[in-house]
């Protein structure tokens, strides 16, 4: 017992002084009793009392299961026509080599893919031959408040859409990645200060960077051509290219201004601890940043439940769901942007 | 078991329904705080109208709410506290703050920052309070004192989950006390690190908690409640470091090193050989310095030096001046452990 109690102070002592994060504690014998589950906020009983959410998705939603495994499902789906159109997470079925899909009780196993839209990571799927289905019900701009009721697609049996509760919790706005998976091997200082934001503080041994003759209190002014200002702004250059591909640079040096020729190489990545909090990268969605605009809000969905819709208490398809970005964060494209994707790709 | 608090407090409220609730609290001196929301005393919600009841609550006690959230920005990653008075009084948790009068930024919403010292800290529940130091006036919210947040009840948290982001703000998220101790809360609000420290409300947007740890699961986490706070409050003002918990090392006098080879030379203090990634490199200390003054004294020789240091603990900030091709520089060391 003594020792159990010391064991989670030595854990307390690593979390909490290493990384001014979370301790991370089991729950202990202590910790039983309580609420009951089916009373806590995704519990069975409060699930009840949106059985008119849950019909919208038992007729609108679509369980999307790819290579053939039709019992297994993948993924989830949008119903956005009522001849069996249907949007999902388009890269998380890239590499299926078949897909079926069941929309309330009935397996559909003629799959076609119409189209994907990269930018948002959307697929469209098609039905085929034509079969009559419900679409959801677009919401507006307005239907998107903070801290109002969202509803997702949870866990499903074969015949039984179940949900899964949130709510908006964070400003809707756009996604991008402060990291590209290419490195110029440089660390810069994290001044905030703007003039000190480029400011070559230290090179990595062996990489592009220090190979090309970059020196430590280098200013860089350019990359590609792209004046560098913002931080995001080295990122966006980086973004589309690959370890080995060159990047033409310009840095200060005293008074002169030098070109520099930089060959690019992989980012060695480390998880960060909020990732290993969240269950690590498995449980998260492996695209889920670059998104000009999304809903986020913290229904505890898992990866694998993307790409169906995200209901208000009205019933209405307020956004839909593309990608479990944490622990606590899930985004979905909203309403207006899938009006547009859906008025560009089925027509 | 478990639906005594529902079962007791219904009764309490048909009482209270019909003995005319206002007379009866004014009488008995209670506030109507948590305790008033109807979806309180539900085991769970029914109807959509009983939804609309928690979403309504959540929406209208909100923004205050967010105002008063701020990010607390340490040497290595982000926490959250809430200011609870208008001259910038702020709790978070102790594994936030890390000890004692160490100095602090706070980004407030607005993404502008503040000076700010820490406080006291109760070592062994994680409470700790701060203070910014920069005169003005804070939005703040109020602490629930009533001591009335019970099991089952409706909560929403708050945080800078990962750090600042002025974009996208604090971070929302709903939730019920799923158990409650005399010195932690649990609740099914998902939180995550950068959370640490940040606010737990109940439904009228009154103060009952503060982030301390998550479990394994997404949806079990703990808070300090705040008669933690409210129980310590002269001793969190005053800076005291309460207990030998987990949560915060109490300094150790003389456990403190700043990570460099010195050497007595007519010059004075020579550096010797800096440990690579130690506390002395970091504060951009050299090999071939001479050490001048540290803390504000002369320091002759190396038995000055660790005069001084004898009093200090690890994870204290220290200030040294050095001589470097003539010049001086006035830098700041945070003591490594050793």
């Amino acid at each position: 017992m003594m020792q159990a109690w010391l064991a989670r102070l030595a854990w307390a002592r690593v979390f909490g002084l290493l990384s001014a994060g979370f301790v991370v504690f089991s729950p202990t014998a202590s910790a039983q009793g309580g609420l009951p589950g089916a009373f806590r906020i995704n519990g069975k009983d409060v699930w009840r009392a949106f059985e008119p959410q849950r019909e919208i998705l038992q007729q609108s939603s679509a369980v999307i299961c790819k290579d053939g495994r039709a019992r297994i499902r993948s993924l989830y789906g949008v119903i956005v026509s009522d001849d069996g159109h249907i949007l999902t997470k388009a890269s998380e079925i890239e590499h299926a080599s078949q897909l079926s899909l069941r929309i309330g009780n009935t397996v559909y196993t003629d799959v076609e893919r119409l189209g994907v839209d990269r930018d948002w990571d959307v697929a469209l799927l098609k039905v085929a031959p034509d079969v009559p289905t419900i679409p959801v019900t677009l919401g507006h701009e307005g239907d998107i408040q903070l801290g109002h009721w969202v509803v997702s697609n949870g866990s499903t049996s074969r015949s039984q859409r179940r949900v899964k509760l949130g709510i908006i919790s964070a400003t809707t706005r756009g996604i991008s990645s402060d990291k590209s998976h290419v490195v110029l091997g440089i660390g810069f200082g994290v001044n905030e200060d703007e003039e000190m934001l480029w400011k070559v503080e230290s090179l990595t041994e062996g990489k592009g960077a220090q190979k090309a003759g970059v020196q430590v209190d280098d200013v860089l002014l350019s990359a590609d051509g792209i004046a560098l200002a913002k931080r995001e702004d080295l990122v966006k250059v980086l973004k589309d290219k690959e370890p080995g591909d060159m990047v033409a640079i310009e840095v200060k040096r005293g008074e002169e201004t030098l070109r520099l020729d930089v060959e690019l190489s992989a980012r060695e990545e480390r998880m960060t601890r909020n990732e290993q909090m969240s269950g690590g990268e498995l449980q998260l969605s492996a695209r889920r940043s670059e998104f000009s605009r999304v809903i986020q809000h913290d229904t505890p969905v898992n990866y694998d439940d993307m790409g169906g819709p995200l209901l208000n208490l009205d019933g209405v398809c307020i956004g839909m769901n593309i990608a479990r970005a944490s622990r606590v964060a899930t985004y979905a494209i909203p309403a207006a942007e899938l009006r547009e994707i859906i008025s560009r790709m089925v027509e | 078991m478990s639906l005594y608090p529902y079962f007791a407090r219904s009764i309490l409220r048909c009482l209270v329904c019909g003995l005319l609730a206002g007379a009866l609290c004014l009488l008995a001196g209670v506030e109507l705080g948590a305790a008033s929301f109807t979806f309180n005393e539900k085991e769970v919600p029914q109807t959509k109208e009983d939804l609309l009841e928690i979403q309504t609550a959540l929406v209208e006690n909100l923004e205050p709410a967010r105002e008063a959230t701020v990010s607390i920005r340490l040497k290595e990653g982000f926490g959250s506290g809430v200011i609870v008075s208008p001259d910038g009084l702020i709790l978070s948790a102790a594994h936030v703050t890390g000890g004692v009068n160490k100095e602090l930024t706070v980004i407030l919403n607005d993404g502008s920052e503040r000076k700010a010292v820490s406080m006291g800290l109760q070592s062994e529940t994680d409470a700790a309070m701060l203070r910014i130091t920069e005169e003005g006036q804070y939005p703040y919210v109020d602490l629930n004192r009533d001591d009335d947040y019970l099991q089952g009840h409706w909560v929403f948290a708050l945080g800078h989950s990962g750090g600042f982001d002025k974009e996208r703000g604090p971070v929302l998220r709903l939730g019920r006390i799923v158990m409650n101790s005399r010195t932690t809360l649990h609740t099914d609000c998902k939180v995550i690190g950068g959370d640490s420290g940040g606010p737990l409300f109940d439904m009228s947007g009154k103060l009952i908690g503060i982030h301390s740890r998550v479990s394994h699961t997404v949806e079990q986490n703990m808070h300090v409640p705040i008669r933690e706070y409210v129980d310590h409050w002269k001793d969190l003002e005053s800076g005291e470091f309460i207990g030998d918990g987990a949560f915060a090392k109490r300094p150790v006098k003389g456990s403190g090193f700043l990570g460099f080879a010195s050497e007595d030379t007519d010059d004075g203090l020579l550096v010797g050989e800096v440990l690579e990634d130690g506390p002395a490199a970091g504060a951009g200390i050299q090999t071939g310095d001479i050490v001048l003054e540290l803390e504000g004294e002369k320091i002759p020789d190396r038995a000055q030096l660790q005069s001084i240091l004898k009093e200090k603990a690890s994870g204290d900030e220290v200030e040294i001046v050095i001589l470097r091709d003539g010049e001086q520089k006035n830098l700041k060391v945070t003591l490594g452990e050793k």
